[in-house]
């Protein structure tokens, strides 16, 4: 079992469009600390800066100011492809997290082999073919007898489910889920909300959550933030969380915000 | 009259070969259409042919030409992450074709320096073909060009089969296919496509060292059109030969290459002027895009 990782987000801040008319601060200074083990889930209207939080922490975007400490090692100027040594992404779309032309036993390998070197040897190596197996048993897809299928011949759960593993099973110490499960079907989207459930269970990885669906974010993690117009405007605890229900956190935005939500889109999900 | 036709196909369709498995690469594993591969060929050549001009061995001049076109390829690949960050109001595809096109043009100089001139006749000189010949004490010509050129396709085919199915491999096929989620899974992408780069203009120049040597010259404008050509050598392949594994298509792009040097060899024949070879060329490759898609139509309908 990997370390889970604590994260200390001092002064975040984003600009897109800097000295331009365009400019927009996405992250007005964001502070928070993510105890290790934590599971956030994060929840805030379009625009609230709940992606480019988790962006800016994997790297695809650079920060304008602020730090990010993992476990004690600024990572505010490391790449993307550095950090992904520590952090396992999952994305909305469920076919950006695969490789769509190459085999399913292909795309597994690539992720076993997440921030190692890459040389020379087999790409995939007979002897990580059974722990692959066993692993995509796990998902109960059937996806472990069709290990040279190619993954654009998956479903979008499938292919969901597939990425959910391939983010996690090099162990990363933190996983970021960016409403990866937003672009399912119900169904689905519970079958793979459930496995993500197990699998953060059993590794304790530090995870944060980003989700539309504040029901979603109500049931899972042991701590809930609510983010709008780049601040985080409401951090709870487990304990907090277990008493409130949907129309509760409405209510709780309002007083936050001090803003009338455009909440419709947000209830009906 | 048919078995020249065909000698000829097979001939240049092999010599070619390479070529297209090059562009094959940039174009569909890397999806990267890569204009280099102009300059790269030509420079492959060039560098051949001074060398043995100068007395050097053909054997040295063959790798020394397809070493330049794996420099050529870097420097492409470099100018590309300068291009890439230097301005985000580009598309995906902005900088790819730019920095092609600044090496292709800049190669085109370049090659001129390398030959102090436009063109170095290779008449007898040494050449790996009349090395070949004292060994086996065959003639390298006809038939036996073609036997010696499969022997060699195969073995870098085989080669790049492997290479493609190693880490390092499969990172390059991932690079094209989803770069995103590679870069999640802690690869550097831009080191994985400068390396790939370098090693599809390679296999350009190799083509470019070995068409001279065969040929008999080099020349500053001989790459004129081999993006287009490795283009039509890739899609006829593909839509001929078939697609369903990486092993697989580096087949379909080689024989794509020997029927598309086999239409060209039958237009000529059949009157077309060679001057208007290239506009057939492009017509080619639009049909052959086409071709799927029609087929699609004329199935549902």
């Amino acid at each position: 079992m990997s370390a889970a990782a604590e994260l200390v987000i001092q002064d975040l801040r984003k600009v897109f469009f800097p000295r331009t008319v365009n400019e927009v601060m996405a992250l007005k200074d964001v502070s928070l600390r993510v105890a290790p083990g934590d599971f956030i889930t994060i929840i805030g209207s379009n625009g609230s800066g709940k992606s480019t939080l988790l962006n800016t922490i994997a790297g695809t975007l650079p920060a304008t100011s602020g730090t990010l400490i993992l476990d004690g090692q600024d990572i505010t100027k490391l790449s993307e492809h550095r950090r992904a040594k520590f952090i396992g992404r999952v994305f909305q779309d469920p076919r950006a997290g695969t490789a769509p032309s190459m085999s399913i036993q292909e795309n597994m390998a690539m992720a076993y082999l997440r921030g190692r070197r890459r040389g020379l040897g087999p790409g995939v190596p007979r002897r990580i073919k059974s722990r692959m197996r066993e692993r995509l048993a796990e998902l109960d897809m059937g996806l472990e007898d069709r290990l040279t299928s190619q993954v654009n011949k998956l479903s979008g759960g499938q292919r969901q489910a597939m990425s959910l593993l391939m983010a996690t099973v090099a162990e990363p110490r933190m996983l970021l889920l960016d409403e990866h499960t937003a672009a399912l079907d119900p169904k689905v989207a519970a079958t793979i909300m459930e496995l993500t459930g197990k699998i953060v269970n059993d590794s304790h990885m530090t995870t944060m959550m980003v989700t539309h669906n504040m029901e979603i974010a109500l049931q899972w993690g042991n701590r809930l933030i609510m983010m709008h117009a780049g601040r985080i405007i409401l951090d709870l605890a487990k304990e907090q969380k277990a008493l409130l229900t949907v129309p509760d956190l409405v209510n709780k935005f309002h007083e936050a915000s001090g803003e009338t939500l455009a909440i419709d889109s947000m209830l009906l999900e | 009259m048919v078995q020249t036709v065909l000698l000829s196909a097979l001939q240049q369709g092999l010599l070619y070969g390479f070529m297209v498995l090059g562009v094959y690469l940039t174009f569909r594993v890397l999806d990267f259409p890569d204009l280099t591969v102009d300059g790269s060929l030509a420079l492959g050549g060039a560098v051949t042919a001074i060398i043995i001009t100068s007395g050097g061995s053909p054997w040295l001049a063959t790798v020394a030409g397809t070493a330049s076109g794996l420099a050529a390829g870097y420097a492409t690949g470099l100018l590309h992450l300068l291009l890439k960050s230097g301005d985000s109001n580009f598309t995906n595809y902005g900088p790819k074709l730019l920095a092609g096109i600044l090496l292709m043009t800049s190669l085109y100089t370049v090659n001129l320096r390398v030959m102090h001139g436009s063109n170095i006749p290779l008449l007898r000189k040494e050449t790996v073909f009349d090395q070949l010949s004292h060994w086996f004490g065959k003639s390298m010509t006809g038939w036996w060009v073609v036997l010696v050129l499969v022997v060699l396709m195969l073995l870098v085919k085989f080669v790049l089969d492997w290479f493609l199915h190693t880490e390092v491999g499969l990172a390059m096929q991932a690079t094209g296919d989803n770069e995103q989620m590679l870069r999640s899974l802690g690869v550097n992408t831009n080191v994985v496509r400068v390396l790939a780069l370098g090693l599809a203009n390679a296999l350009v120049a190799l083509s470019g060292s070995l068409v001279a040597q065969f040929q008999g010259f080099a020349d500053v404008g001989m790459g004129i059109g081999t993006i287009v050509a490795g283009l039509a050598g890739v899609i006829i392949g593909e839509v001929l030969f078939g697609v369903r594994s990486v092993r697989w298509v580096l087949f379909s792009v080689i024989g794509g290459s020997i029927v598309y040097r086999l239409l060209i060899a039958v237009s000529l024949r059949l009157g077309i002027a060679p001057t208007d070879l290239k506009l057939f060329t492009a017509v080619l490759v639009v049909v052959a895009l086409a071709l799927p898609t029609v087929r699609k139509k004329v199935i549902r309908t």
